[in-house]
């Protein structure tokens, strides 16, 4: 295989180039970021090597922060936050670093040693626009790379981070400079799966550039030796490049200074830093690596799993894990390290003691799961240099809260008042409001007014809200940023992924799910996102199969477009359209509904009321609309299949221009003949529809007592449960009336029909007598302790 | 002889690979844990495969799942293998004991009727009313002789017998000893080192019992679960078919697209899923690999003597009626429906489908 050859002589000719720049005081330390061996590696080559300049990957812009970089103060996990604005939109990056990051610790090791410190990478701002990465540091090269796929299958590992950690973490110290030696080989193996053409499309090319043209730039201003920090995926090109093999690099991108405001240093937790997370830029378990990092040279296997054993002890939710336990799983690890030749249990062989010896079943138990999230996310939090600046989306917040007279100037708890549907500045401040709550910000708590999220109180025309200015608001905004760079940036983010969520969800086709997010987009002023959940919505409510959903849906829509004017929407009838469209689905699903069992049919009554209920309210201004359920309500009246209850509840429906004809129906279902079954699961039906009907329908009241009249007893005793429950829809003074009539009709009096248990003096006695009796026949076939037990 | 008879033991089927692998051991001057015949490294490469020595991988999909195992069966806990029927729990137990001390024979079955002795020990009662209890009259059980011989004592289908004979294996497994009080005071049986157990259980099935936590705490469980990889799935079952027929596979002309559509059927049916992500319903019969496997070899053989020789989906359809409809009416309804539904559309496009669908019609019309 000539490609095959050709990549092994590129790669063993970059081996040799390598060694020729050591000589020339070029040293490569090829990381991979947030990895532990390779900061010991790199600290271990600074120390050696004492170079004068170290080079660092990282936005060559960076440099205005290296002072609070370098600050004692600065304790991570930090982040540098990074602003970009394209088509008018601001993009925000993030750039975490751990106490363990090999950045870092260069950076740190540097400082002490007294070298200077730059960051060569290009400009984030002048970088292909990517807005899908947020992350600088990403490294889907390898998750991606064939060749790493089948070298972990070969070494029995599950993935790509497996791999590493088996060839990387875990092996005995050889020396920083045979272990970047390895390191440039694995990541050159990535390397050259990739076609030139793909690296040039997503940017790694021009970013080589810049880096190469730094270091020659370094290399003519200083004359000691140059520590180069890069991910190890780009040395193979940047060997290249310097060596002179590849075309000469273009003249650096001129540092036009295309700045915005920033970059940020900010402060970032272990948790965020967790890839599990979403947050990107990220690695797996960073508390476990916070550990191995500050247990230096042992291994934190022990400790770890007596966190483990104790966190999830403390839940109670689970048996105790025992200390036998405990040191049943550390021996297992260390066995299953000494079997995949590590020379100290590492991170996998962990997670396995634990599934192995924690878990008493098909899974570990959720306690045991969450224990270990705990310990392997970890949850330390850095710390700044004190009056680091802070980003612009704390300054955005407070900017707008003090354009709405928002009192900010301290933190106290205030109150207001806003009446929304006469002032357009209240509606304003609402919006802003709601933004800050939907954010989770910490500022803002409405405590009345309209919800238009659960649908509650939607008449309300005042709104009422508390909201405070304090410190841990300025710290969630600047949590914040890891989502946009702007407030409505951040909520469009969360709002996304929301929706996400609910595509990846059982629930995804559930149009009232959208509908909710519509409602909540327009609440918080996201006009843009309400516009493109609308049209989302347009498309799949003919296709939810869900009744209650497309009923709920509608009901959303319908009751945004009457708060079109408090809410500021923009064009109310696009709302509309969706409505009209789900009439015809909610008549379809009506049908569909209509036949079930007996015992799904109080929720197909429920549904049906819901859908009556929504024609009624759109009657008013769309009677064409309301027409469709309607009719669809009809029909189900004399479809042969409609289950008993439901029909029961279509008759009880009001159907405006149609007369039901109900006491014909309940005396024709009651009649003699009549299947009792069928007639008492209409009559449930009917009276969870419209309790009241039988009330002033006295026919149909007349027809079920000669009905029950005319039971069995059997059959009686069968139906009485659901006669009762039919009962219960009425209001206590109905069942009052219900009752009066009925003894009217049977000539005694309404009070002798409640039922009372009267026990005389002489029933007593006859009970305590035949209680004797029978106690002393059991006595005498020594049987008494019978009645004892 | 061994041709004879219908299955050999894995340490006899697999002798020469267990023979390279103590070669290789001894070569390297792998350190053996004590009472065992392989170092842990040559039992993972007899389970997992070693291209270098010739050594065939037999169990697939999980190899994390092997190394756990072989690790517990170095400490003091017990290995209980659990999951679905059918994902080759008693397959990875076999294998492991042929590895570890040459036997895998010394088996205990699991079932409603299991008794104490069956664990413990028991009697020649000829001999005991003869001669009184002694060693001669005693019969050990598998268990017993594992202990004895410091070898991996198998309990099959642990959950199928009683509680508290399940439990019987809790003092054995603590005190690594057993009391014989009929035959003195102290007599006892230690176990020497390489004694375990390992355990096969089903913790969901019906007709199995609870297992008391004072047994579970003596036990790593590890879950075997279903094949996830498609592809490898149905690469596995071509590979045992033609294994199963042996020497017959000359005489079957098996097309690839037939396999795949046996396995793709399984896999939808046993997920509850379909290859294109649609819910279908999910009938309640085990749908595992090695079903998979007895279909094919079924409607393999279906088609050399009783058809041409060519393996079509016809055949498959058939056989696929055996092992899908056992009991269960509303499975019958579910097979009914995917076959109406999912295997209808694939038919539009596809001939095989179009057969399949078309047998299958005929059968449950």
């Amino acid at each position: 295989m000539p490609a095959e050859n050709d990549r092994e002589q590129r790669l063993f000719a970059a081996k040799r180039l390598r060694a020729d720049l050591g000589k020339t005081g070029i040293y490569f330390a090829p990381i991979r970021h947030h990895s532990v061996a390779c900061a010991r590696a790199a600290q271990a080559l600074i120390a050696d090597v004492r170079p004068e300049a170290v080079l660092i990957e990282g936005d060559s812009t960076l440099d205005t922060l290296l002072p609070a970089l370098m600050d004692p103060a600065a304790k991570p996990p930090l982040a540098v936050l990074v602003l970009r604005k394209a088509d008018g939109e601001t993009f925000s990056s993030l750039y975490p670093m751990a106490d363990f990051s090999p950045e870092w610790v260069s950076l740190r090791a540097a400082v002490e040693l007294g070298a200077q410190v730059a960051f060569i990478d290009q400009p984030w701002a002048e970088r292909k626009a990517d807005s899908q990465t947020r992350s600088l540091m990403n490294e889907r090269y390898y998750a991606e790379s064939q060749t790493l796929a089948r070298l972990a299958v070969q070494e029995h590992c599950r993935d790509q981070d497996e791999l590493w950690e088996h060839l990387f973490e875990l092996r005995a110290d050889t020396g920083w400079e045979e272990f970047f030696d390895e390191v440039f080989t694995w990541s050159a193996l990535a390397r050259l799966d990739y076609e030139p053409q793909v690296l040039e499309a997503e940017g790694s090319l021009a970013r080589e550039t810049v880096m190469t043209a730094h270091i020659q730039a370094w290399r003519n201003r200083v004359t000691g030796p140059i520590a180069v920090v890069t991910g190890a995926f780009h040395t193979l090109q940047l060997i290249e490049a310097l060596s002179g093999h590849e075309p000469p690099a273009a003249s650096p991108a001129p540092a036009e200074l295309r700045r915005d405001k920033g970059p940020w240093l900010i402060r970032y937790d272990l948790t965020r830093l967790d890839a599990y997370s979403g947050y990107g830029a990220g690695i797996r378990s960073p508390g476990y690596y916070q550990r191995v990092w500050e247990a230096s040279d042992a291994s934190p296997t022990a400790a770890c799993l007596v966190d483990i054993a104790r966190a999830a002890n403390a839940a109670e939710t689970t048996d105790t894990i025992s200390v036998a336990e405990v040191i049943e799983a550390t021996l297992q690890a260390e066995r299953l390290a000494d079997l995949r030749g590590h020379p100290w249990p590492g991170r996998t062989d962990l997670l396995d003691a634990c599934a192995s010896c924690f878990s008493s079943g098909e899974q570990l138990p959720p306690a045991v799961r969450d224990a270990i999230a705990e310990v392997f996310g970890g949850a330390k939090l850095g710390e700044l240099p004190p009056n680091t600046p802070t980003p612009p989306i704390v300054a955005e917040a407070r900017a707008w809260a003090q354009r709405l007279r928002l009192d900010v100037s301290d933190s106290l708890r205030r109150h207001t008042v806003l009446d929304v549907r006469r002032s357009a500045s209240a509606r304003e401040r609402a919006r802003f409001l709601a933004l800050m709550a939907f954010l989770n910000a910490g500022f803002a708590a409405k405590t009345a007014g309209p919800d238009y999220i659960a649908g509650r109180n939607l008449g309300r025309v005042r709104e009422e809200w508390d909201y405070a200015w304090t410190p841990m608001v300025e710290a969630a905004l600047i949590g914040l940023v890891a989502d946009g760079a702007t407030l409505r940036e951040v909520a469009a983010t969360r709002l996304r992924r929301a929706e996400r969520e609910l595509d990846g969800s059982p629930n995804r086709r559930s149009s009232n799910a959208v509908a909710q997010l519509i409602a909540q987009a327009l609440l918080i002023g996201l006009g843009d996102e309400a516009g493109r959940l609308r049209d989302k919505i347009d498309a799949m409510v003919e296709r939810d199969p869900e009744l209650s959903s497309v009923v709920g849906a509608s009901n959303y829509l319908l009751g945004l477009w009457r708060s079109a004017d408090m809410l500021s929407i923009d064009s109310p009838q696009s709302l509309i359209g969706v409505v009209a469209k789900s009439c015809p689905q909610i008549a379809y699903l009506l049908e569909q509904a209509s036949q079930v069992k007996e015992d799904a049919e109080p929720a197909a009554v429920t549904a049906l009321l819901s859908a009556a209920e929504l024609a009624r309210q759109l009657a008013d201004p769309f009677p064409d609309m309301a027409d469709v359920i309607y009719s669809a309500i009809a029909r189900l009246r004399d479809a042969r299949k409609t289950s008993p209850g439901v029909l029961g509840a279509a008759l009880a429906v009001a159907v405006p221009g149609t007369d039901p004809g109900i006491s014909e129906r309940v005396l024709a279902a009651f009649a003699p003949g009549g299947d009792p079954d069928h007639a008492v699961r209409m009559l449930a039906g009917l009276m969870q529809a419209a309790p009241d009907l039988i009330l002033h329908v006295p026919e149909i009241l007349d027809a079920i007592d000669a009905a029950v009249a005319r039971l069995e007893n059997e059959d009686f005793l069968l139906f009485l449960p659901e006669l009762r429950r039919s009962f219960t829809f009425l209001k206590p003074f109905e069942t009052a009336k219900v009752a009066e009539r009925i003894a009217q009709r049977t000539g005694v009096a309404a009070e002798e029909l409640a039922a009372t248990l009267a026990i005389s003096e002489s029933d007593m006695r006859l009970g305590a007598a035949v209680e004797q009796a029978l106690r002393a026949s059991l006595a005498a076939d020594a049987l008494l302790e019978w009645c004892d037990a | 002889m061994s041709d004879q008879i219908l299955r050999v033991p894995a340490e006899e089927r697999y002798a020469d690979e267990l023979a390279k692998l103590q070669q290789a051991d001894a070569a390297t001057g792998a350190a053996l844990p004590p009472g065992w015949k392989l170092s842990p490294k040559a039992v993972r490469a007899f389970l997992i495969g070693d291209e270098k020595l010739g050594v065939t991988r037999k169990f697939y999909g999980d190899d994390p799942l092997v190394d756990r195992a072989i690790v517990t069966l170095l400490g003091r806990q017990g290995l209980m293998l659990v999951g679905e029927p059918g994902t080759a729990k008693s397959m990875l137990s076999e294998l492991l004991a042929a590895a570890i001390c040459g036997n895998s024979n010394l088996t205990v079955q699991g079932t409603a009727g299991t008794t104490e002795d069956h664990i413990r020990y028991s009697w020649n009662y000829a001999l005991l009313l003869a001669e009184g209890p002694s060693e001669r009259s005693l019969v050990p059980s598998p268990i017993y002789r594992a202990m004895q011989a410091g070898a991996i004592a198998r309990f099959e289908e642990v959950t199928r017998a009683a509680p508290e004979i399940q439990d019987t294996l809790v003092s054995i497994m603590s005190e690594k000893q057993l009391m014989v009080p009929e035959l003195g005071a102290d007599a006892r049986v230690s176990a020497l080192p390489g004694f375990n157990i390992i355990a096969t259980a089903n913790l969901r099935d019906r007709g199995v019992n609870e297992m008391s936590a004072a047994l579970k705490r003596r036990f790593n469980f590890e879950t075997v679960h279903p094949i996830k990889d498609r592809a490898f799935e149905i690469e596995l079952v071509s590979r045992q078919l033609d294994e199963g027929l042996g020497a017959e596979r000359a005489n079957v002309k098996i097309d690839r697209k037939v396999v795949e559509l046996l396995v793709t059927a399984f896999r939808d049916l046993r997920s509850g899923t379909t290859a294109e992500g649609t819910a279908i319903k999910r009938p309640e019969t085990v749908m595992s690999t090695a079903e998979a496997v007895n279909v094919a070899l079924a409607a393999a053989l279906e088609s050399r003597y009783l058809g041409d020789g060519t393996l079509t989906a016809t055949q498959v359809a058939h056989q696929f009626v055996g092992v899908a409809l056992k009991d269960n009416a509303e499975d019958a309804k579910r097979l009914r429906f995917y076959v109406d539904t999912v295997v209808r559309e694939r038919a539009r496009s596809d001939r095989d489908w179009k057969v399949f669908q078309s047998a299958a019609t005929a059968l449950w019309g």
